[in-house]
């Protein structure tokens, strides 16, 4: 980071003119040039013709080049999902009648899993692009960005209405222009929860990628070339040496974007922490050192983005002095937002007027299938979750108790939860199918294998930071083993457990879409559930009950969410706060 | 009283035409001639007053304000203070100096046995004529703002009466009040931070909007933006200034220097101590060169002598005008940090603001904490703050006010313990200021004690002073159950939401109410903050004093009985 540029050396002073700084910098240096050729060859590749019959190789050597599709997706969704949230977030935090409206849209969304949405997204971008592979790129794309969006949307909006009043009228009394104020005040602040939820968006969105890229569709095979299709593929050939090749692939990406993409920026975020005191512990990260200590990146900076950054301020200071604000415009502007407000009301309206006739159209039988498949799915998701419980809270909490064996099994459920279980289906669905289970019981296990490890490490986590002074007040009174998980285990891990739920329930829902219809050595395999009447709706084109489904899907959610998560979180931030 | 006459009274003192106008003033009423004598600049105040004839003083000291008097007083010799004092009528003499705190008082018996009564002086070898630099304008005038919460059904909550206010040029000013008496809100409409309800605030002479007004704001928790360095901190407003990066650099290290930051540039806020960071704040506010510095409580965040040592340095820099700073308007709740710095005292009353005083403090700097006339003036804020029927200004005629619910001041039932054990310790009266320094507590924390227990009938605030009743007594020296049952009486007998409640309990068969239905009934009087902390301090009260039980998780109060205890408790158990 340039803090305090140098005022007018020549340029070469500036360049690196020692070896050691060259050997430091080269390492940046050829991230740039592959970086280059990824994009070009990516360029190539996405404005080709449609790949009717996707190809999918099985030689190790061809991982590479999957691994960076994979990842080429995956930075297009958060890059488009980046530009959303700052302005979503941006004119819900500042326009009081806006966000009258976009925060309980953005609380909705936020809930509905979006892979319900996967069927009939990916059929509708082909169609739309139907000579170009772009359409399903797109359509992975797209929903990969819904999938992410919108926590980290609900982040910044937080962080911009919690910005500490004394800060705002710092800003205020000092006349910080909107730019100004944007960049040195409000970016800063969301800075850290950005980060976060950042992390958390594109662990997400591996997730729903990998149901993307391996997305068969009765017939029709809307594959895309990368991680997931491989592992698919491999799956399908029953290959055990690609699959393991491919698990390996699938794990070293995301262990590599954590340390040199993640963990840089989560230590360079320390720096925005509204924090009074330096924290002993801070996060570091090799990598931002190596970046912060080399000469080219600095050069590159200071000429760059510091007069770049100085100049836009400048302008917009001596704009913002020139101007006198003039009532005239305030009402244009005015008018101009009631006419788009009324617009849209209309365009709604329409809308869900033609959705009403499009659900009219619905048969008594197919409604009975769409609630017996919301019953299923549900009694599922839920089974799920109790089994999940049922068997990480002991272990989390004994893990949890002892501090050494915790320091060893946190780092490994972390990675555990890391890995998309969507990569992992069609593994378990070969095993499965070798047993001799079918979908029902297999979609269960499916389902285990996306949600159990959000729960273990939120477990671990809560039993870990159980204060030492209660567990003495145990020992003291001599509490028996059962009143002690009575009196002190469960409530103190009851805050973090919920969290591990809610998380898990999200995962659970979005799995059950895939665990439910799979296709797989050129058979379909389905079990009772919404996921399946969506997706066998999609296919034979049956609109109405597609819509049907995936209304009903939300709804519950929704209401889920609603009615038991979040009363149960109330209760976790009063009652069973553990307060030091 | 004659306008004219007044008039030309005034002519001739502004143009220091001494004689003239000590014999203008003799011949009108004493209460106008004090009126008009306090108009003008202290320094030629006391010029004046050292060429009066003794008798006049006499009458004239018997018309100011005790704590002015005082001040005057000592402006001229012993003898002679003591010869004013003997000839002021016997019953002036008596109340002008009972008003006196201890010390004072003590002070002032110390010099007039001292001294042999002089006989009618000769008047001292005339001072140079000065002519009163005419009065500047004021920089901020506030004419009848006043600020309402609108409430969401309909009705509005006043939390700023109607206030005229002024800030003149060359001075600091203080201004005093409570927690929660809305100094805060003043200082961000006077600033421009926050818009009046109704009236106007003008910045020379020109509404707000039109004109371009310089102020800086120091805030109580600095408000540093901590992703950026200290250098940056203080370039910010600089760089919202259109101001070029060398020009920009120069003006803020220049700044630092000022604060005496050299050295800590490239230094995040974190990395420093909080009396260093408000140092930062100050650089920032100095950097942009304002023409009023608005300071928000900005001591009160930090250490004592931290503390102390900035308003040393602030003074420092005030006084050898090395600041840009026409004149600094400081809001605290310390009454001493307000004697100490400021020219110019207002005192706030609560609910709604309102001023209550409006004086001058005419001490010179630097200024001795433990002084007499130091003393006299936080004895005097401290009997102004304690004492709500001690009205400064007239209250607003015409309009009928209804009348005011009980207020209950924010305070543990444990901590008025406390206070009565100290004050049954040392004798059961004490001055308030006495108690406040054993105490180590500011105005702020001791105020609402101090009500709690003068609410409770438990002890009396008079005239500076705190005195326990027989009750008061009874409760300091009773065991921990006796305590209760005399908390309880007296909180029945004297407390108006208890008695509803526990009114409204008694006649419910089951004996429980929501606790919402009240929380609506002080809605209708109090904004919403403020219902919150009453409530508070009633569920604290009724349950210490066992008159009512109350259950979080239902949000419900309860008659408390005894035996409901075990009820409830094996009802959580299953």
């Amino acid at each position: 980071m340039a803090r305090q540029p140098l005022p007018h050396l020549s340029n070469w002073n500036l360049l690196p003119s020692n070896v050691s700084s060259l050997l430091r910098d080269l390492p940046i240096i050829l991230a740039g040039l592959s970086l280059f050729y990824g994009v070009l060859s990516l360029t190539r590749y996405w404005t080709g013709p449609v790949n009717t019959q996707p190809e999918i190789q099985l030689h190790p050597g061809a991982l590479p080049v999957y691994a960076m599709y994979s990842l080429a997706r995956i930075m297009l969704a958060y890059l488009l999902s980046l530009i959303v949230t700052l302005v979503y977030g941006y004119v819900a935090a500042h326009n009081a009648r806006a966000e009258r409206i976009l925060i309980p849209l953005l609380d909705t969304l936020q809930s509905i899993p979006v892979l319900s949405f996967l069927p009939p997204v990916m059929v509708a971008m082909v169609s739309l692009f139907p000579t170009r592979q772009l359409g399903v790129e797109m359509g992975a794309i797209l929903l990969i960005f819904t999938g992410q969006v919108w926590n980290m949307t609900f982040s910044v909006y937080s962080a911009w209405k919690s910005i500490p009043r004394e800060l705002q009228e710092a800003a205020q009394i000092y006349q910080l222009t909107w730019w100004q104020r944007f960049i040195q005040l409000e970016l800063p602040y969301a800075a850290i929860g950005l980060v976060w939820n950042s992390m958390m968006s594109v662990a997400g969105g591996w997730f729903f990628l990998m149901a993307c890229e391996m997305f068969v569709l009765g017939n029709r095979d809307l594959r895309l070339p990368g991680l997931g299709s491989y592992l698919q593929t491999a799956a399908n050939a029953g290959d055990t040496g690609a699959i393991l090749w491919g698990v390996f692939a699938m794990v070293l990406v995301i262990v590599l974007m954590d340390q040199i993409v993640w963990r840089p920026i989560i230590a360079w975020g320390e720096k925005f922490k509204m924090e009074q005191v330096e924290a002993s512990q801070t996060p570091h990260s090799p990598v931002l050192n190596l970046l912060r200590r080399s000469r080219a990146i600095q050069v590159a900076f200071q000429k760059t983005v510091g007069p770049a950054r100085e100049a836009l301020t400048l302008y917009g200071a001596r704009k913002h002095l020139s101007s006198h604000p003039v009532g005239g415009k305030h009402k244009l502007r005015q008018w101009i937002g009631l006419t788009l407000g009324a617009i849209a009301s209309v365009g709604l309206l329409y809308a869900i007027f033609k959705m009403l006739v499009m659900l009219g159209a619905i048969s008594g039988e197919e409604l009975r299938g769409i609630f017996a498949g919301a019953g299923a799915s549900f009694l599922r998701v839920e089974f799920t979750l109790v089994l999940a419980g049922l068997w990480t809270i002991p272990v989390g909490v004994y893990i949890g108790l002892r501090p050494r064996l915790s320091a060893i099994a946190q780092p490994i459920a972390q990675v555990a939860a890391s890995i998309p279980a969507t990569a992992l289906f069609p593994i378990v669905l070969l095993f499965l199918i070798r047993v001799g289970g079918g979908l029902g019981v297999g979609s269960i296990v499916l389902l285990l294998l996306g949600t159990q490890w959000y729960v273990l490490f939120n477990v671990i986590a809560g039993a870990s930071s159980i204060p030492t002074d209660l567990k003495e007040v145990c020992e003291v009174y001599r509490l028996t083993k059962s009143e002690r998980w009575r009196r002190l285990y469960l409530p103190g891990v009851f805050p973090y457990l919920l969290t591990g739920f809610v998380t898990a329930s999200g995962g659970a829902w979005n799995a059950s879409i895939v665990a439910e219809y799979f296709r797989f050595h050129g058979q379909t395999y389905t079990t009772t559930g919404l996921g399946a009447v969506i997706s066998r709706a999609t296919d034979s084109g049956n609109f109405p009950v597609l819509l049907g489904a995936t209304i009903v899907m939300a709804a519950l959610v929704v209401t889920v969410n609603r009615l038991l998560w979040r009363r149960l979180y109330g209760l976790a931030a009063t009652k069973y706060k553990l307060e030091s | 009283m004659n306008p004219p006459r007044v008039d030309k009274l005034r002519a001739a003192l502004s143009e220091g035409n001494w004689d003239r106008a000590i014999a203008m003033l003799q011949k009108v009423d004493p209460a106008v001639a004090a009126d008009v004598f306090q108009e003008m600049p202290f320094d030629q105040q006391q010029i004046l007053f050292r060429r009066l004839p003794l008798d006049f003083a006499a009458q004239l000291v018997a018309a100011f304000p005790y704590y002015h008097a005082y001040v005057l007083l000592h402006s001229r010799p012993v003898e002679e203070l003591t010869a004013i004092v003997e000839r002021m009528q016997p019953t002036d003499r008596i109340q002008f100096i009972e008003q006196l705190p201890e010390e004072t008082w003590q002070h002032l018996m110390d010099e007039l046995h001292a001294a042999p009564i002089a006989a009618e002086v000769e008047v001292p070898a005339p001072a140079p004529v000065v002519p009163a630099a005419p009065a500047e304008e004021p920089i901020i005038q506030a004419r009848r703002v006043e600020k309402r919460f609108q409430r969401p059904d309909g009705a509005s909550i006043q939390v700023i009466a109607p206030t005229d206010l002024s800030v003149d040029p060359g001075m600091i000013l203080a201004l005093l009040g409570p927690s929660g008496s809305g100094k805060s809100t003043l200082l961000r409409m006077l600033s421009g931070l926050a818009q009046p309800t109704a009236g106007e605030v003008l910045w020379r002479g020109k509404p707000f909007h039109e004109a371009t007004p310089n102020v800086a704001i120091v805030f109580q928790s600095f408000a540093l933006f901590p992703w950026l360095t200290v250098l940056e901190n203080v370039e910010v407003p600089l760089l919202a200034r259109g101001q070029e990066h060398s020009e920009r650099h120069q003006r803020a290290i220049q700044a630092l220097a000022t604060v005496g930051l050299t050295g800590f540039e490239n230094a995040y806020p974190k990395e420093l101590s909080g009396g260093m960071k408000q140092r930062v704040g100050f650089a920032r506010a100095l950097a942009v060169e304002p023409e009023i510095l608005f300071m928000d409580e900005p001591f009160s965040a930090l250490d004592v002598l931290t503390a102390e040592n900035l308003r040393n340095e602030l003074l420092e820099l005030w006084q050898g005008k090395r600041m840009p700073t026409k004149s600094i308007f400081l809001v605290t709740h310390n009454i001493e940090e307000a004697v100490l710095l400021a020219d110019r005292i207002i005192v706030l009353g609560r609910n709604p603001a309102k001023i209550r005083a409006d004086f001058r403090v005419p001490l010179t700097q630097p200024r001795d904490r433990n002084s007499a006339e130091f003393l006299l003036y936080v004895d005097y804020i401290y009997k102004l703050m304690t004492q709500p029927e001690l009205e400064a200004g007239p209250s607003p005629a015409g309009r009928e006010v209804k009348p005011r619910y009980q207020m209950l001041p924010h305070a543990r039932s444990g901590s008025t313990a406390g206070l009565l054990e100290l004050l049954n310790d040392r004798g059961g009266k004490d001055d308030i200021y006495h108690v406040a320094d054993e105490l180590q507590m500011e105005v702020d924390d001791l105020l609402p004690i101090l009500e709690a227990v003068t609410l409770l009938g438990f002890a009396k605030a008079d005239k500076g002073d705190v005195e326990i009743t027989p009750e008061g007594k009874a409760f300091a020296e009773a065991d921990i159950v006796a305590r209760k049952h005399l908390f309880r009486d007296a909180a029945l007998s004297h407390i108006t939401l208890l008695q509803q409640m526990r009114k409204a309990l008694e006649s419910k068969s089951d004996h429980r109410m929501p606790l919402e239905f009240f929380r609506d009934v002080l809605d209708e009087h109090f904004s919403d903050p403020e219902t919150q902390r009453q409530i508070e301090t009633a569920l604290n009260w009724g349950r210490y004093g066992d008159i009512l039980s109350y259950q979080s998780e239902s949000d419900e109060i309860s008659l408390f009985e005894p035996h409901a205890l075990d009820i409830a408790h094996e009802a959580r158990e299953h």
